[in-house]
């Protein structure tokens, strides 16, 4: 009896102490997350003379005065729309053009697989304010300057390579007998590729979207060289909000993070599925 | 078996290529191809929408609405005004102008924007400027040493001092707050330091902070009477020991202050020195707090440096006339009145101003007037002549007070090597001298 105390005593403290690690990590990894987004929030509905206050209040003073302005903001509704044209073809061409290609990588042996790889990362070497000068010029040329398409199509470059490896890795994992065994069970390659593979990737594909979304929506220089009438939502807000005062810098960052963050949490559960494969 | 097999792979990937994967991804999310298709729609209808002004001034997002909505708002035709970071509008300018042809009608900038790009810009002497008495000097300027005018002047502003009113009863004995000298200045921060327990002057030298315009413009004319000639003359060391004493009272966030306004309404700092634009935010939002004051002065006079904002069209603009017509829309007295309120840039040709401007404008509109009517006035131009040489030009002063003042390296070694950098970049330019250095044949000498 003593003896059975004694080793759950001796079991108990080691269990819970890891569970306080746990709990702990679990901690400060969502205030990681939160407390910036409280911070902005809270800032970006208050008032301009509360955001400079020191030391702040707990509940600090609430005013819609900051946020409303870029509501009223001229332009900022057709700034908005094309950030989401923009970035929405920019996650269609993304997925178009890199799953099949991350489909062939991982599927296909092909001479120059290995530096094909390597040449699809050497895209982003180049830093766009380098690349942003030849290319406004030849998009003027060919008349694709402040379009909608033409922008999509830079953030879709900028996108591509992670779309590409992503989804490469998303097909490795799914084992080839999953495909053969459709296969011999009458599928054709398309039929088997579209009842078994599709469905297991498809949250993977999900997610890649997501992140080439992300990447167009929060691109601000191309957009800003790129386009006048069709300007994007961070390309109009973003780049005046370095000279602007401290409470419009939290109203803007708080305008420009909030689509995203709906947008996150309307697709969440596609995420999570991914990281679901990603386990297996 | 295999040979099926292998067909159908290979009838598969040319499937696969040819799209029909796709097309399945798409119909399933026919709404996401509904926007595809709108975005497609929303690229056919291109069109202008009026005359483009393409700004990097004014480009905050409170001047940005007050220029559309107050300023530009009174033109006879529509303007976009479209304020912008410096990397983009120069970026968007230059590849208009290569490619040939471009939307940009109107650019508005400041006179070391335009200096690189004078064959670009269009002659603007044939603007009709009404009954608008111009600013001489400024004119002059916008000629950029040649014999057209490049760009037209629009607003101008300078750099003064701001202090929280707590501050003035720390004041030393005897000193006036609108005509300190350098020696009061540092004893009042040095006494701030003391009273208050934390250093209480604030300095603009973070990454885009106005710095180089202050030793420049300020802290050389008001110690040696020169930008340029007497770099590294004694009176230039006596000036940078100045500048290191008042530093040790100084701030220590200042390194990463780019504007003054918001560490002066935290009231992290109480004496501050910055551009009229770049305070007017603290002035506007508790006028009752604060004062404006003139910068200080030296053993060699008051220097200060007026900063000239101009107008300019590209070559490449689409509308010359409608461009023109708003250049001159802009220098009229009724718009630069507004452009005042909205930007804190004051006028650059003769207006009456009327009773009901913003307390920013008050404030440092009579710091600029006590400062540039003192008796020991000394204003030092903008570089004149540099050309795309303007930015290695800043980067001596900026890295002569890294290397004095940051980095505590002897002032006499540093301002010995950086005035061979001077020298080079006032050679390869060839640019003369301009105020408050004489005139000189040839490029402007380094002694």
């Amino acid at each position: 009896m003593n003896m059975a105390v004694g080793s759950q005593g001796g079991f108990q403290p080691g269990k819970s102490l890891r569970r306080a690690w746990f709990i702990l990590i679990t901690v400060v990894l969502c205030l990681w997350v939160l407390l910036p987004i409280y911070l902005l929030f809270s800032n970006a509905f208050s008032t301009s003379s509360g955001v400079s206050a020191f030391p702040k209040g707990i509940v600090p003073p609430f005013s819609t005065e900051s946020v409303g302005f870029f509501f009223r903001y001229s332009g900022v509704g057709k700034a908005f729309w094309s950030s989401i044209q923009v970035a929405v073809l920019t996650m269609i061409m993304s997925i178009l053009i890199g799953a099949p290609a991350g489909y062939s990588l991982s599927r296909f042996d092909f001479r120059g697989k290995n530096l094909f790889r390597i040449l699809i990362l050497m895209t982003r070497a180049f830093p766009l304010p380098l690349l942003a000068l030849p290319m406004a010029v030849m998009f003027i040329r060919v008349g694709l300057d402040d379009t909608i398409l033409g922008l999509a199509l830079v953030h879709t470059t900028l996108a591509l390579p992670f779309a590409v490896l992503i989804t490469y890795s998303l097909f490795s994992g799914i084992p080839i007998e999953l495909e053969e065994a459709a296969w011999t069970l009458g599928c054709n390659r398309i039929q088997a590729f579209r009842k078994v593979i599709f469905p297991l990737v498809l949250p993977g594909i999900t997610a890649s979207a997501i992140f080439a979304f992300v990447i167009s929506w929060n691109e601000v220089f191309a957009a800003a060289v790129l386009t006048i009438e069709h300007r994007t939502l961070p390309a109009f807000i973003l780049q005046s909000l370095g000279v602007a005062p401290l409470h419009l810098k939290f109203a803007g960052g708080a305008v420009l993070v909030l689509p995203a963050l709906i947008f996150i949490f309307l697709v969440r559960k596609y995420l999570f599925a991914m990281w679901g494969i990603a386990n297996r | 078996m295999a040979t099926r097999r292998q067909i159908q792979q290979a009838n598969g990937v040319a499937e696969i290529l040819q799209g029909s994967f796709m097309k399945s991804v798409i119909q399933k999310s026919s709404a996401l191809s509904l926007v595809l298709a709108a975005s497609f729609l929303g690229t056919g209808s291109v069109q202008a929408e009026g005359v483009l002004f393409w700004s990097k001034q004014a480009n905050p997002p409170e001047e940005q609405q007050a220029m559309r909505e107050n300023v530009l708002s009174g033109f006879e035709g529509e303007v976009d005004f479209q304020g912008s970071e410096p990397g983009p509008w120069l970026t968007r300018l230059q590849a208009e102008i290569k490619a040939g042809s471009g939307k940009i009608a109107v650019l508005g900038g400041l006179h070391g924007d335009f200096t690189t790009m004078g064959d670009d810009l269009v002659d603007l002497s044939s603007v009709d400027l009404g009954d608008s008495e111009m600013n001489g000097t400024f004119m002059e300027l916008g000629k950029l040493g040649g014999g057209e005018l490049k760009y037209m002047p629009w607003m101008q502003a300078t750099y003064v001092m701001a202090a929280n009113k707590k501050a003035l009863e720390h004041l030393p004995e005897g000193a006036d707050v609108m005509a300190l000298s350098y020696d009061e200045l540092i004893a009042w921060s040095k006494a701030l330091a003391e009273k208050t327990g934390s250093p209480k002057f604030g300095f603009p030298a973070g990454p885009k902070g106005l710095k180089h315009r202050f030793f420049q413009g300020y802290l050389y004319p008001s110690y040696t009477n020169s930008m340029v000639t007497k770099f590294r003359s004694a009176e230039a060391e006596t000036a940078w020991n100045a500048f290191k004493d008042l530093w040790t009272v100084t701030n220590p966030g200042s390194t990463g202050y780019d504007n003054m306004s918001e560490p002066l309404l935290s009231e992290e700092v109480w004496v501050a020195f910055d551009h009229t634009a770049r305070l007017a935010n603290a002035f506007n939002e508790r006028p009752e707090d604060f004062i404006a004051f003139p910068a200080a002065a030296g053993p060699a006079g008051r220097g200060f440096m007026p900063v000239i904002a101009g107008i300019a069209i590209p070559s490449t603009a689409p509308d010359m006339d409608a461009a023109k017509a708003l250049v001159a829309y802009l220098t009229n007295p009724a718009t630069q009145i507004e452009t005042l309120k909205a930007t804190s840039f004051f006028p650059v040709v003769d207006v009456e101003l009327p009773d009901d401007m913003p307390p920013a404008v008050k404030l440092s509109g009579a710091a600029i007037a006590a400062m540039s009517g003192s008796d020991d006035a000394n204003p030092g131009l903008l570089p004149v002549g540099l050309g795309k040489l303007g930015g290695q030009f800043n980067a001596v002063y900026v890295d002569a007070f890294e290397r004095i003042v940051l980095g505590g390296e002897d002032v006499k070694a540093v301002l010995d090597e950086q005035a061979e950098a001077l020298k080079a970049v006032m050679e390869e330019a060839g640019a003369p001298c301009w105020a408050p250095d004489p005139a000189s044949d040839g490029p402007c000498p380094v002694e």
